[in-house]
């Protein structure tokens, strides 16, 4: 009698033993099933994913310093700032201002007479806006020495005021961009700025020609 | 839940097991989140056969390292559709949204980045945008910001400057604009606005008695617009404006104008 109730206090016991076992390796099992069983499962954070979450770059902010020929009125430096945003890997659009100080006209020069323009509207402004297209590829400066790169293409519209006036200016461009990081970039960029102007006699339509270097910041 | 707890708390063995390197990944992570000041990465699982890490953000920069099934990729920052990721292993690389989107989070949900997509553009807050076109034949440009009150209703402030031969002319004006048919995506809406036009001769047409002018303006608008995609639409607008002048008769104005804007 004692003997039976024994052995059931056992089978019992040997059961419950079991059964806890299993039950521990059930659950050793499913948490290393849902963790991948990766060597890194302890530093996986659970939390579910929200874009807001991660910093996103796709703005362009920068400057830039360079030389713009503008027409009749010789060559002269440029300064300015850029601000883009990056829609796609290919398309951006783009608000650039630059200003310089305009210089004589030959026939100033040459005959010493009055000048055409006053001090103040020889002040070269402008305002752009643009559309740009880039075209992504790689850098080789030397074999081994390779960074990312991207040639790129605007088409814009804005305003010029020299002369006293504003002037309706389309803006053809090409440039080069150089990503040193991730977000840091040198610009070369090569631009025309057309428009009509009547300030040496007849009115014509100009072209002023801009070609800079810049750094831009990606934020 | 409970049932997981009294389990680990009934054999100390393997709740010390579990706990240590628990405890130890906290510690670690509030130590990075310290030395970093900042949250630590989101992390995803590799549930693909592999996917393809590019040196930088776009098609055209090289594949230069492939991620194994299996492999976590930590989310370090967004350009365009692009994820810059690093790997387990140390490896950082850029992966396109549509190859991250086949992952799975820590969760063990598929992995669902916010895509700017139609369906977003009806839950935007603000809308910033550029238009061209011209005003009374004379060429001009706009910018614009509009603010969104609903689906429908929209408030928007936009400065424009049209060049002329004879003058130069620049506009404020503050609309409110009702897209008629919210979930096309091609919608006509309409607008109605108030502001005011400087006028200002050209420096070589001035002569006594000629200077700026200013005056207010009523402006009525249809027009339409067009999502392009990811977070870009197009539109295309026509404006009735009427500038009430100190003159014995108001001022007709037309305007076309056709641009982009992107939303938020």
């Amino acid at each position: 009698m004692e003997i039976g109730i024994r052995s059931i206090f056992l089978v019992a016991c040997c059961l419950v033993i079991s059964t806890s076992i299993n039950a521990q390796e059930d659950q050793q099992g499913q948490q290393q099933s849902a963790t991948g069983q990766s060597v890194i499962e302890a530093q996986v954070q659970r939390r579910d994913i929200n874009e807001a979450n991660i910093d996103s770059e796709n703005f362009e902010l920068g400057l830039f310093i360079g030389v713009i020929s503008i027409e009749d009125f010789s060559s002269n430096t440029l300064l300015g700032a850029r601000v883009a945003y990056h829609v796609s890997e290919n398309l951006f659009v783009e608000a650039a201002y630059g200003q310089a100080e305009a210089g004589q006209t030959s026939f100033e020069i040459l005959s010493g007479g009055a000048p055409f323009l006053t001090e103040d509207e020889r002040d070269y402004r402008y305002y752009n806006l643009a559309l740009g297209y880039n075209l992504n590829g790689e850098t080789f400066v030397t074999n081994n020495w390779v960074f990312n790169s991207a040639t790129y293409f605007t088409l814009g519209a804005g305003s010029t005021e020299f002369g006293g006036d504003e002037r309706f200016t389309l803006s053809f461009g090409a440039g080069y961009r150089l990503l040193l990081t991730d977000y840091f970039a040198l610009h070369f960029d090569l631009r025309d700025h057309i428009f009509n102007s009547e300030l040496i006699g007849e009115e014509k339509t100009t072209h002023n020609i801009e070609y800079g270097l810049g750094a831009t910041f990606f934020f | 839940m409970a049932s997981i707890t009294t389990t680990l708390l009934l054999h100390p063995l393997i709740n010390m097991q579990l706990i240590l390197p628990t405890l130890l990944s906290i510690v670690l992570c509030l130590l990075s989140t310290v030395l970093h000041g900042e949250e630590a990465p989101i992390q995803v699982q590799i549930v693909e056969p592999y996917i393809e890490l590019h040196t930088g953000p776009a098609s055209g920069y090289p594949v230069f390292y492939v991620a194994e099934q299996g492999e976590w990729l930590s989310i370090l920052k967004g350009r365009t559709n692009w994820f810059k990721v690093e790997t387990n292993k140390g490896k950082q690389g850029w992966v396109k949204q549509q190859a991250l989107q086949l992952s799975l989070s820590s969760e063990g949900q598929p992995v669902a980045l916010y895509e700017s997509t139609f369906a977003s553009y009806n839950q935007r807050d603000f809308e910033l945008g550029a238009l061209g076109g011209t005003l009374e034949g004379v060429p001009s440009l706009s910018i614009f910001a509009s603010w969104v009150v609903n689906e429908n209703i929209s408030t928007e402030l936009s400065i424009t400057q049209a060049l002329g031969d004879f003058s130069e002319n620049q506009l404020l004006l503050v609309a409110l604009h009702h897209d008629t048919f919210p979930e096309w995506r091609l919608s006509p809406f309409i607008s109605l606005g108030v502001g005011q036009l400087r006028t200002k001769p050209r420096a070589n047409l001035v002569q006594a008695g000629d200077e700026t002018r200013s005056s207010d303006l009523l402006a009525a608008g249809l027009g339409l617009r067009y999502y392009l995609t990811r977070n870009f639409v197009i539109k295309l607008e026509y404006k009735s404006l009427l500038a009430l002048t100190d003159r014995d008769e108001n001022e007709e104005l037309e305007e076309w104008k056709l641009g982009f804007a992107v939303f938020f």
